[in-house]
């Protein structure tokens, strides 16, 4: 079977998001600040009368970023290098998440089950991999993202 | 006037929150604060408020904000008696028919009851008080 997913590069890995109902791409801008919020949580947006909280997806993966030496996780500078939010709804919750960039739209054939090892990511954030043109993309599951704390 | 829909709003930093205007007994410039050594160090000390002793919060170090505590200080009533918050300013008193918008989930640690919502103020988005769920 296939669906519709929305592509996107963070850390200069390419993820697939399933697109359900309504989706927003806006470029990266400040959000408001939550005292005592989890680290990966950079605040809360207000767009078109809902009120959006953000994550920071590289942050909450411990997704690493190559630097000077080797790769360091977690230092991501928001906003910095044109970064995107798109704004989607799991379960009819909405919430945004910051990508480096967003590629395209296109339909993928559903992933098969979760794989055991995902090499840099926690693989009980991940749904499993769809392939298309050689390229290996890892698609979400943004319920358990969002939800287990 | 329906209860709840007039909420202060007070400068904690460089950030505002706002307060529901209906738990507020007093606003005062407090004299020096009595400090008690019984108190917790999230307590910057009581204050002498209409003949009874009362602690006094210190906000910022509860939601570890940077800076000074506040110099003005809210008397509230809160659901476990009367106490004081410590804030920078009080900014101005809002009017409004908003319903406050729950703090959305997996924002923070749902046993932190330190925000009782948002609301949206000039352009922005502000924080709930939650005088009740502040106290350790």
């Amino acid at each position: 079977m296939r669906s519709s997913y929305l592509l996107f590069l963070l850390a200069e890995r390419l993820f697939g998001v399933k697109l359900v109902g309504a989706i927003e791409i806006l470029p990266w801008r400040p959000s408001r600040r939550v005292p005592l919020s989890y680290s990966y949580v950079e605040g809360l947006l207000d767009y078109r009368g809902n009120v959006y909280p953000v994550h920071n997806l590289a942050q909450r993966l411990g997704l690493g970023r190559p630097g000077p030496i080797g790769f360091i996780a977690g230092q991501n500078e928001p906003g910095t290098k044109g970064q995107s939010i798109i704004l989607l709804e799991e379960n009819s919750v909405p919430f945004g998440i910051v990508v480096d960039s967003v590629m395209r739209m296109m339909s993928l054939e559903e992933p098969a089950a979760a794989p055991e090892k995902v090499r840099g990511v926690d693989p009980k954030y991940v749904t499993g991999f769809s392939y298309e043109e050689d390229q290996e993309i890892m698609i979400l599951d943004f319920e358990r993202l969002l939800h287990a704390d | 006037m329906n209860e709840g829909t007039r909420f202060l709003i007070v400068s904690l930093g460089d950030e505002s929150y706002a307060m529901p205007i209906t738990r507020l007994l007093e606003i005062v410039v407090p004299q020096a604060l009595r400090k008690d050594t019984n108190l917790t160090e999230v307590f910057e000390g009581k204050f002498e408020f209409r003949g009874k002793w009362i602690p006094v919060l210190n906000i910022k170090k509860i939601l570890r904000l940077p800076g000074k505590p506040g110099t003005s200080l809210l008397v509230v009533n809160s659901a476990k008696g009367v106490l004081g918050m410590l804030v920078d300013a009080v900014t101005e008193i809002i009017d409004t028919a908003q319903k406050p918008v729950p703090v959305p989930k997996g924002v923070m640690n749902p046993t932190l009851q330190y925000f009782g919502g948002i609301l949206r103020y000039r352009d922005d988005l502000i924080l709930l008080l939650n005088e009740n769920g502040l106290l350790p």
